[in-house]
């Protein structure tokens, strides 16, 4: 079976997953570790003990976050590396880059929406909050998204090009045809 | 050797980041070059691969201004991340279009294809950003670049 060709859609797809994933994740810890963009802004209000201790929690919470980044961050590069090569595993590192970011999306989805911090009263004057709530609806929707699309993708059903050419060896040796 | 290295000191010499970097670089070029891992076109790109990839990308612009002020354990993952991101285009980019480094036929660690072998050295990039630092850290704290 001939590797299947890279569409456009596939362009735009290695796009999204070298660029809006993996380099969009390295900028984020990069400005989370070197600056305050994005950092809420109930961050900083060190009047209000209970907020005190709430920030604490939340960037406790953000802070184990690094390690997890990483594999999705390089799943996703690798996955774009093997798509815009037309080979089968970039299947294999899509969906499991896209699982991934899909995952820690729903978990921060989850941490946010139980503690209340999706509430108009805080968007509306946090504009921390507001990216976060942006890069949260990115995150999931673009996870799922690049599920379908890798699911339904030709190269789920290609064989990798070892197989190819083990197949390819092996009928040589015994002197059947090439092909399935 | 205290345990504060790996978490408070800070290293603010860009310069120790980038000869760290290029030692790191020649030594894996140099093991490259014994067990014929990967063989290049040319000098230049050798070269080049040196200076540029792992001096001033790796080395300085990941290494030193990422992780050179920040607490060594927190940034680890951030440097290794950012490292291996731009390791995996440099080896797309050499494998798909610039062809400056060409790998031999036989398996490297059990790795057979070329589009693999890429992606897994490309991967192995994300050390070096992590190891500059850490290197780095540990002449300062050793009193060598005083």
């Amino acid at each position: 079976m001939a590797p299947a060709k890279l569409t456009l859609a596939d362009k735009i797809h290695a796009g999204v997953l070298s660029i809006g994933v993996a380099g969009l994740v390295c900028a984020y810890w990069v400005a989370f570790f070197h600056s305050d963009l994005t950092m809420p802004n109930f961050v900083h209000n060190l009047t209000n003990p209970d907020l005190i201790q709430f920030t604490t929690v939340y960037l406790g919470f953000q802070s184990a976050f690094p390690l997890a980044d990483l594999f999705v961050a390089v799943t996703s590069a690798l996955a774009a590396f093997y798509l815009i090569g037309r080979d089968a595993k970039a299947v294999l590192f899509g969906l499991v880059g896209s699982g991934a970011l899909g995952f820690l999306a729903l978990i921060d989805i989850s941490f946010n929406l139980t503690h209340g911090l999706y509430s108009p009263v805080f968007l509306f004057k946090d504009g921390g909050l507001r990216m976060e709530v942006i890069i949260n609806i990115s995150c999931a929707v673009g996870a799922f998204w690049s599920i379908w699309r890798f699911w339904g993708h030709p190269l789920r059903r290609a064989d990798d090009r070892a197989r190819r050419e083990t197949l390819s060896d092996a009928n040589l040796a015994t002197g059947e045809p090439a092909g399935r | 050797m205290s345990s504060h290295i790996w978490c408070g000191l800070l290293t603010n010499l860009p310069l120790l980041c980038f000869l760290t970097a290029l030692a790191i670089g020649a030594c894996a070029e140099g093991a490259a070059m014994i067990f014929g891992l990967w063989t290049y076109r040319s000098r230049t790109f050798l070269l080049l691969n040196i200076l540029v990839t792992f001096g001033i990308v790796e080395g300085l612009g990941v290494g030193w201004v990422i992780g050179g002020r920040q607490m060594f354990l927190s940034i680890a993952p951030v440097l290794f991340m950012v490292g291996a991101v731009v390791g995996i285009l440099v080896e797309g980019l050499n494998e798909y279009w610039w062809r400056g480094s060409i790998w031999p036929d036989r398996p490297l660690l059990g790795i057979e294809r070329s589009i693999d072998k890429a992606a897994f050295v490309g991967v192995a990039w994300g050390f070096v950003p992590v190891f500059t630092v850490a290197i780095s850290r540990l002449v300062i704290s050793s009193g060598w670049a005083a």
